[in-house]
């Protein structure tokens, strides 16, 4: 739209788009497949979430598995326990309880939680818009800066991409990882005066991974019937190939989270040439 | 033992974070914050959180101070501009 078009077609044009958004908004309501009835006791169970911890396996082991006054969740299904490498086709065989928390059962909130940081990131970006000037940093960097950044920021990135990779696994996930891997980029705009970042590639790789996240999501709905629900075997716990779809989400959140805290760094430390007004 | 650990790094928390909120430089303040989070996620991890350990130290001790120290520069240009 032109800068010259009157403020009233310009409204009425934004009034209109919003309430299409609405009407869509509701109506995908109104069309989505019914979820199926999830029973919650045939869910969360106790004896899953215990899995790891000592003191149960030892009270399974002296006999008494639930305290006085505890009743088992599903008293249909006998117990068993749990172990690394051998239980297969759990319910979500993430083998680190947060994530499986995190990613799976709240992965609603997950999204909304990376909305947010685009948000934030957004702002930021906003705020530094303007034409690119080199770094603030002025000093000209060492030798053994600038080389050994260089040096460091392989390293770095393979660690951020194992901690995000491995989030089923061990502790760790998708913000973690993508931190690290800002602090990577980091590094390489404090080594070296004249590095420029690829703007155009961060924020596709961004909005790429952004969308991977909701596709992953629009897959569990029409094939599952339920928003971000586990579509693929969930295979042996412990196993890198396990856990279902934990893995791909929390790879798409770490990608989306490295791409953007690149992006907020890079747009603060390159000192911009505009007016303050 | 790790009792003893854990109190000592509660004793760098508290402190640094008092120099964080009292100095008088905005720069040590930053470098006390980046401190308490360093010394905030040591007891993440005392208390069984390695998750969150991992992000407070990726995020709080690393990133954000990095980024505090980077918009202290640019605020302090600014003003120098202005006094020109």
């Amino acid at each position: 739209m032109r800068n010259d078009t009157p403020i009233l077609v310009k409204k009425i044009t934004a009034l209109s788009l919003i309430t299409i958004l609405m009407v869509g908004f509701f109506w995908a309501f109104t069309e989505m497949p019914k979820g199926s009835s999830v029973n919650v006791n045939n869910r969360v169970s106790r004896l899953y979430i215990l899995k790891n911890v000592k003191a149960a396996t030892k009270s399974l082991n002296s006999g008494n598995f639930f305290a006085k006054g505890m009743k088992p969740l599903r008293s249909d299904v006998p117990y068993s326990p749990i172990t690394f490498g051998k239980s297969a086709n759990l319910e979500d065989g993430a083998a680190n309880v947060v994530t499986s928390i995190v990613v799976d059962y709240r992965g609603f909130d997950t999204l909304g939680e990376v909305t947010v940081l685009f948000l934030a990131a957004t702002g930021v970006a906003m705020l530094f818009f303007g034409k690119r000037k080199k770094n603030i940093i002025k000093a000209q960097a060492s030798l053994i800066m600038s080389v050994g950044t260089r040096i460091a920021y392989a390293v770095i990135l393979l660690f951020g991409i194992y901690i995000f990779v491995h989030g089923h696994l061990t502790p760790g996930g998708g913000f973690p990882g993508g931190a690290v891997i800002a602090s990577g980029v980091l590094g390489l705009f404090l080594g070296n005066d004249h590095y420029e970042s690829n703007h155009l590639g961060l924020k596709l790789f961004e909005s790429l991974s952004g969308m991977a996240f909701v596709i992953i999501g629009l897959t569990g709905l029409f094939s599952v019937n339920s928003f971000l629900a586990n579509f693929l075997p969930t295979g042996v716990i412990g196993d890198l190939y396990s856990a279902g779809f934990i893995a791909l989400i929390y790879i798409a959140i770490g990608m989306k989270v490295g791409a953007e805290l690149s992006a907020v760094v890079d747009s603060m430390i390159v000192d911009t040439e505009e007016e303050w007004s | 033992m790790i009792i003893y650990i854990a109190a000592l790094v509660v004793a760098v928390v508290i402190t640094t974070a008092l120099i964080a909120v009292f100095s008088k430089k905005l720069l040590s303040s930053i470098i006390a914050m980046g401190l308490v989070s360093l010394g905030v996620s040591g007891l993440f991890f005392f208390l069984q959180a390695p998750d969150v350990a991992i992000t407070e130290a990726a995020i709080g001790a690393g990133l954000s101070t990095a980024i505090f120290v980077i918009a202290l520069k640019k605020v302090k240009k600014g003003e120098s501009e202005d006094e020109e």
